[in-house]
């Protein structure tokens, strides 16, 4: 019932929203907002050695939305 | 249960934010005129592209061509307080179009170990030294709404090969104000024994990942996701050069955390297994992701809750925090913390009365036991471009420290490491 109450929160949150229009993206192009993956190569790696976790890397930024 | 109390804390808390988040968005759209049937067209002076900075991968490409092409270069250096220390040097590429949203990238990487740590002395082994070998390439093709990417990756050393491959979907709605995305991945390892032919000795290791995820533009500086990953291992994963002390019962129940090489040489049993793992493994992840920018300062956050067949359960939480000193100059903090239990079959000591009866599950893996880590630092990016073109040209640098304590192992209870990066990025 918690896993689905939190599923059901986490789902409104995703259609609750406003709107935006491509001109107002210009804080959502930022180079620090639109970078799929900010660790670096080697940092990652250190992360895969240390943790005993995976997962996370996926990112779905919308950036600038310039197509 | 605790920690899944907390994960479970950490997403509800989430949530709410952005609820309240779009909520107050709501009420200001409830205060604004009517929208008109038609999108309104976009002022004169504004454009959609990043007002503070040159655009990105996901910029328009400058200097009027669509077509950007970057090269980039980093050294990463790590050291530990277990005689462990890694060299990575890389380089990568990119050629794309952003307006016609197609792209090419490609990555190498390599690493140089050294490792000395109680484990390796413990066996009287000599010190360790690897050289590991990794490239990635990479495409992207996304035209309109919907997208696909591929990519594809491999890795060497003299006793591991690893190839995998996968491709990811990517469908754009409510005008691009909502992302979601499909991927799905394949992996297929070798495992071996340095100097000895993968034919005659190899064991490979099989793993399919799905990843399914949602992003969300909440208003014009705030971002939110949440991504679920599933990884399904098949194989036998047991690192061949590992081998697991074991104990009689009575002694085993004796030895303390953090006992030494000397100790457990003296307390031991004459037999000394090697590591044997479970066969298959199923993981998952979820993590919530979050990016807010206001005027010259950008929050990053990122929490990750983990469990997987093997009965280990994680929270990750990272966090960084970007300050635009000017506009060449941008700074930021990073913490990261995580936690995790124990695997169902990790035991400090196993027991055993003899060689007949060796457990039959036994690792010797600390991070497959208890332990937290927190990390702390933070990085520095200089953007040396001319004017107009400040990104052209950009120095990053981040310096980074951890703290890791192992409440529940042998050797070693606690390690302290350190990670220094520092690469250039060319855009032409």
């Amino acid at each position: 019932m918690t896993k689905l109450l939190l599923f059901t929160l986490a789902a409104l949150s995703l259609t609750a929203c406003t709107h935006v229009r491509p001109w107002e993206r210009g804080k959502l192009a930022h180079p620090t907002m639109v970078g799929p993956n900010l660790p670096g190569p080697a940092e990652e790696h250190v992360y895969a050695v240390h943790e005993g976790a995976v997962g996370g890397t996926a990112s779905a930024e919308s950036g600038c939305g310039c197509n | 249960m605790q920690l899944a109390r907390a994960r479970a804390g950490l997403v509800l808390a989430l949530s709410a934010v952005v609820l309240a988040v779009c909520a107050d968005a709501s009420a200001d759209e409830g205060d604004a005129p009517a929208a008109p049937a038609e999108p309104a067209a976009p002022p004169p002076e504004a454009t959609p592209t990043a007002p503070e900075g040159p655009p990105t991968a996901e910029g328009v490409a400058p200097h009027g061509s669509n077509v950007t092409a970057r090269a980039s270069a980093e050294v990463g250096a790590y050291m530990d307080s277990t005689a462990t220390s890694v060299l990575t040097p890389s380089v990568a590429g990119t050629v794309e179009n952003p307006t016609a949203g197609w792209g090419i990238s490609g990555r190498y990487l390599v690493d140089v170990v050294s490792a000395a740590s109680p484990d390796i002395v413990s066996t009287a082994s000599p010190n360790w030294k690897e050289v590991r070998h990794a490239g990635n390439l990479g495409f992207r093709y996304k035209p309109g709404n919907y997208g696909v990417s591929a990519s594809a990756s491999t890795s060497y050393t003299p006793d591991y090969l690893s190839l995998s491959g996968g491709a990811q979907l990517t469908q754009e709605l409510d005008e691009k104000n909502l992302t979601l995305i499909e991927g799905y991945g394949f992996g297929h390892d070798t495992i071996g024994r340095t100097g000895t032919p993968f034919s005659v000795f190899s064991r490979t290791l099989d793993y399919h990942s799905i990843q399914l995820g949602a992003s969300r533009v909440v208003n014009t500086g705030l971002v939110i996701g949440f991504f679920g990953d599933a990884v399904l291992e098949r194989g036998d994963q047991s690192k061949p050069y590992r081998y697991v002390p074991v104990f009689a019962p009575d002694i085993a129940a004796r030895i303390p955390a953090g006992a030494s090489a000397t100790t457990i040489a003296n307390s031991r049993l004459q037999a000394r297994p090697l590591e044997q793992l479970p066969l298959d493994r199923n993981r998952f992840a979820i993590t919530g992701r979050l990016a807010w920018r206001g005027d010259s300062t950008t929050l990053r956050f990122d929490e990750r809750g983990y469990t997987d067949s093997w009965g280990q359960r994680a929270s990750t939480t990272d966090a960084r925090y970007f300050i635009d000193a000017s506009r060449r100059f941008t700074i930021w903090p990073h913490a990261r913390f995580h936690v995790q239990n124990g695997a169902d079959f990790w035991k400090r000591a196993y027991s055993s009365t003899g060689v007949h009866d060796l457990p039959a599950l036994r690792t010797g893996d600390r991070e497959l036991g208890p332990l937290f880590t927190f990390g702390g630092g933070g990085g520095m990016r200089i953007a040396l471009g001319g004017v107009g073109a400040l990104d052209d040209l950009v120095w990053t640098t981040t310096l980074d420290g951890f703290y890791t304590a192992f409440s529940d192992a042998i050797y070693v209870t606690k390690r302290y490491s350190a990670l220094l990066t520092t690469g250039m990025e060319v855009t032409f």
